[in-house]
């Protein structure tokens, strides 16, 4: 094995091996180092793409979990009486309540409206059904790969506990968790008299790709 | 060659060991940047100040019902269809609306059907048609009406009943329609017109928009068989709220046909009918006929007829008189001439709101945003502004008002075109931010007011409007193809300012030119009327005119004789008019006419603080008189002999609605958030293709060591 000293000695990728070719027949070597040249643009587009897929990928999830920190901070603002506390300044939502599952020590922060921009950042609640831990029917949706992922392990009769943003907290129990179709507006009714919390997210939990039909519902009535 | 060999592989493996370090490094770079900006993102917004954004406190904030109470529309009822004749004559118009319950089915049926009428409409004729017999209807105290029909109901005689839920929503309720058969319900109601602008327009809504029922859930006014539970705000909501079906799901419904016989009384420049295909026909008397082209449509979007008299023959004044028993009454309608007045122009500061809720989703938004852009940009450099929005929350683009200048214009602009539609329709939080109940000495302050007006809980909003109004001027833009009439006009009439609808995107700059000339022009205020004889005249004080608009005022005499003398003040121009009763002409319905604004008077003074015992008292003797249907009296039409046999039950349901055409369903009533990112599918397809590239080079570079060795 030789130790790398001298700068020359260094091998500087791609380009440096080229010159190797120049041991074959002019007309031959001329045709493979065109192939091979086509083959690393391939590979240098490819490589492009994966990095962006990853970036991507990474990008989400670290999107996800990273806000937690500016909306527990938005939060607490909210707690000492800040109206519609932004996690940051162009942002189009905040923090409207905090749901924690005191079994499994999961916390998030939900924020208002369940559209695609905001529960980028946090569970969203749906607009037009009570904040949570109020009377009727309070709804919230998140993604199932990122902050609901733990309701796939969630089993009736655990306790969720939720802090309202004016003060206090509400206590559920979960009463069970169904399939439906997206279409299924059933579950957002609201009925007299009862307080319950709506969780829902997508399914399956191991689908690849978003965007499918279905919806995981987890309900919980409120104790 | 051994020693070769050797090198070429240890330094194939050297190569092979930098090209996955770089791509390690790479992927880790990649990784760091992106986590670094996201991270960078929310950790200066952190510092920043959230100052452009002014919001609601927590408490303030409302929930409500856009949302099912049960699931959608029983679909096993009876079917109706409509058909409408109106006539027009000058500035009046009396329709009949037919509506025909036909019962598919082998049961007995009850259909209730919630429609809409013109804000304005005097309902005072019902007519129940059974083969081919006809029983009228009487009017009667709400309650009464209701028992009668009750009963008729469960002893098995057909029965209709008219009742007013807002004035311009109405239900009929029809009993006992036979297995297999039909009845027929006439209403009719007589409405003075718009003339606004040089035109006058006729408007037949055909649907009520789904509303936003603000509240939390409460025994309310009776269970109606709405979508809606009663709520706090809005007592009745499940009256107001009748099923509507997914235009996804379902094929349109409730079909109407339509029939206007137009004689204007003066030779016409155009007629026009914005939304509806029409074919017109001249008759003999000068006037015409208007059809719908298509025959009949789905009951799905307002129909309106607007025509304009011929340059030389706008009317200037019209005074109709009626004898009613010993009682005569009168229509006056007077066109203050628009002159230019050269007033000095005090600096406005113009507060422009517009509904961001699910209900305005789809073309209404799209005409909204427009129209906002529009009235941004004609915003002159000595005015001030600001822009608020509202759904579920209100918020307002500034603190308070800021001056138009073009960077601030600009500002508004990008904002205004970034409005999403979603969530529901909290009007007492916007209208709390545009009002502030203060007066503005040394310039005008305007609120245009953008909506589609689906609410139920119009009445709170109108008395939040009395209160907080202040010396600011409200203005309301009815958007989209069914807006709410009632609340157009009343919150305009409330706020002390005008109306305007924009029914798709093509009118938004007519509509707003109109709008913008009223603006900048100088009202026509403290009109007074000056009767010859002593005369019961509503409204008690005429409204301040904008340009274009006319005095209209109905009157109750025994005697005049003489001159109506006119006067005001156009800003700072006295202006009078002299109109001789002797130029009266007799026309029909004056008295119908006069009945229905003295009802729509008192139940306004409610928010002034009169009694609701003494209101309801003084509505039902006026609406008993002159058979009207109001608030506290319903019309009701009853067969003598029973039909359906004891034995038989009877089914009842609420006749389901379409979806206003430009709606979005879903984002009316509410969908399943979507919970899943791509980023499982994002990781997987970088790994391939990066495998993928890791292949593509070794290959590359294992060629050359190949060839050599050949």
């Amino acid at each position: 094995m030789k130790t790398l000293t001298s700068r020359e000695d260094w091998p500087l990728g791609v380009e440096c091996a080229w010159p190797a070719a120049m041991h074959a027949t002019p007309a031959r070597a001329v045709a493979r180092s065109k192939m091979r040249r086509w083959q690393l643009w391939l590979a240098a587009v490819a490589f492009s793409v994966s990095l962006w897929q990853l970036g991507q990928g990474t990008y989400l999830q670290a999107k996800a979990w990273l806000a937690q920190v500016l909306i527990r901070q938005a939060w607490a603002r909210t707690l000492e009486g800040e109206a519609q506390a932004r996690p940051w300044p162009w942002a189009d939502t905040w923090p409207v309540a905090r749901i924690s599952v005191p079994g499994r020590d999961i916390e998030r922060y939900v924020l208002a409206g369940a559209n695609g921009r905001a529960i980028a950042f946090s569970p969203g609640h749906v607009f037009g059904t009570p904040l949570p831990g109020e009377t009727g029917n309070s709804v919230i949706g998140a993604h199932r790969d990122t902050h609901f992922a733990f309701l796939r392990d969630v089993k009736p009769g655990e306790e969720i506990v939720v802090e309202k943003s004016v003060g206090g907290t509400r206590r559920y129990r979960v009463a069970g968790a169904e399939i439906v179709d997206k279409s299924e507006t059933r579950v957002l009714a609201q009925r007299l008299g009862e307080s319950r919390l709506t969780l829902i997210t997508c399914y399956p939990f191991d689908a690849l790709r978003a965007g499918g039909p279905l919806r995981y519902v987890v309900t919980a009535k409120a104790i | 060659m051994n020693t070769l060999t050797a090198v070429i592989s240890g330094r194939r493996k050297l190569m092979l060991v930098e090209l996955v370090a770089k791509v390690v490094l790479a992927f880790a770079i990649g990784l760091a940047t992106s986590i670094a900006l996201a991270g960078i993102v929310l950790l200066l917004a952190h510092d920043a100040q959230a100052a452009e954004l002014q919001a609601m406190k927590p408490k303030e904030v409302q929930q409500g019902t856009l949302l099912l109470k049960s699931e959608g529309a029983t679909l096993a009822v009876p079917a109706v269809a409509t058909d409408a004749e109106i006539k027009v004559s000058g500035i009046v118009a009396r329709a009949v609306v037919k509506q025909t319950y036909r019962n598919p089915y082998d049961t007995w049926f009850e259909g209730l059907y919630v429609f809409p009428l013109p804000e304005n409409a005097a309902v005072d004729h019902l007519r129940m048609k059974v083969g081919d017999r006809i029983i009228e209807g009487d009017i009667q105290e709400r309650q009464a009406a209701r028992a009668q029909y009750e009963q008729a109901k469960s002893s098995g005689r057909r029965a209709a009943l008219v009742e007013q839920e807002r004035p311009n929503l109405f239900t009929t309720s029809v009993a006992n329609i036979p297995p297999r058969g039909e009845i027929v319900v006439e209403i009719e109601y007589q409405q003075t017109l718009r003339y606004d602008s040089g035109s006058f327009s006729l408007r037949f809504p055909m649907v009520v928009g789904p509303r936003y029922i603000p509240g939390a859930p409460a025994e309310g006014q009776g269970a109606g068989k709405g979508w809606s539970p009663n709520t706090d705000q809005v007592p009745d909501a499940s009256r107001i709220t009748p099923p509507v079906l997914d235009p996804a799901k379902h094929a349109p419904t409730n079909p109407v046909r339509l029939k206007v016989v137009l004689d204007a009384g003066v030779p016409l420049a155009r007629v026009d009918s914005p939304y509806h295909a029409i074919v017109q026909r001249e008759t003999e008397g000068g006037g015409g006929i208007v059809e719908l082209a298509e025959g009949s449509v789905p009951a799905n979007k307002d129909f309106e007829l607007t025509w304009t008299p011929a340059a030389s023959h706008a009317p200037q004044a019209a005074l109709f008189t009626e004898q009613l028993g010993d009682k005569r009454y009168a229509l006056l309608m007077v066109m203050p001439p628009a002159k230019e007045v050269a007033a000095a122009r005090l600096p406005r500061e113009v507060v422009f709101v517009i509904d961001t809720s699910g209900s305005m989703s789809g073309s209404s938004i799209a005409q909204a945003r427009d129209a906002l852009e529009l009235a941004i940009a004609r915003l002159s450099e000595r005015d001030s502004f600001n822009v608020v929005e509202f759904n579920s929350y209100a918020k307002a683009l500034y603190d308070d008002a800021r001056p138009a200048s073009a960077a601030n214009r600009d500002n508004a602009v990008r904002w205004v075109r970034r409005l999403q539609a979603q969530g529901g329709t909290e009007m007492a939080l916007a209208l709390n931010l545009a009002l502030n109940g203060r007066e503005n000495p040394g310039r005008v302050r305007q609120v245009i007011f953008l909506t589609d007006g689906a609410v139920g809980n119009e009445d709170g909003l109108f008395k939040l409007i009395r209160d907080k109004l202040g010396d600011s001027r409200l203005f309301t833009v009815g958007i989209g193809s069914a807006p709410n009439s009632h609340f157009m006009s009343k919150a305009a009439q409330t706020g002390r300012g005008s109306f305007t609808y924009i029914g798709k995107i093509e009118e938004v700059k007519e509509k707003m030119g109109q709008l913008f000339a009223k603006l900048e022009s100088p009202v026509l205020k403290g009109v007074d009327i000056a009767w010859p004889g002593a005369v019961e005249a509503w409204p008690k004080r005429v409204p301040d005119l904008y340009l274009g608009e006319p005095i209209v005022v109905s009157a109750e005499f025994d005697k005049l004789d003489g001159d109506i003398k006119l006067s005001g003040l156009r800003g700072d121009t006295p202006w009078s008019a002299t109109l001789p009763v002797a130029t009266a002409r007799e026309g029909r319905g004056m008295g119908v006419l006069w009945a229905r604004e003295k009802i729509a008077s008192l139940i306004d003074s409610q928010r002034d603080g009169a009694k609701e015992e003494d209101v309801r008292d003084a509505v039902v003797e006026v609406a008993l008189a002159h058979h009207l249907v109001s608030k506290y009296t319903s019309l009701v039409a009853v067969d003598k002999t029973p039909v359906r046999p004891k034995e038989d039950e009877l089914q009842s349901g609420a006749i389901p609605t379409n979806l206003p055409e430009g709606w979005e369903y879903g984002k009316v009533f509410g969908e399943l958030p979507q919970g899943a990112t791509d980023s499982l599918w994002n990781l997987l397809a970088g790994c391939l293709t990066l495998l993928l590239a890791i292949g593509l080079t070794i290959t590359a570079r294992r060629t050359p060591v190949a060839l050599r060795r050949a």
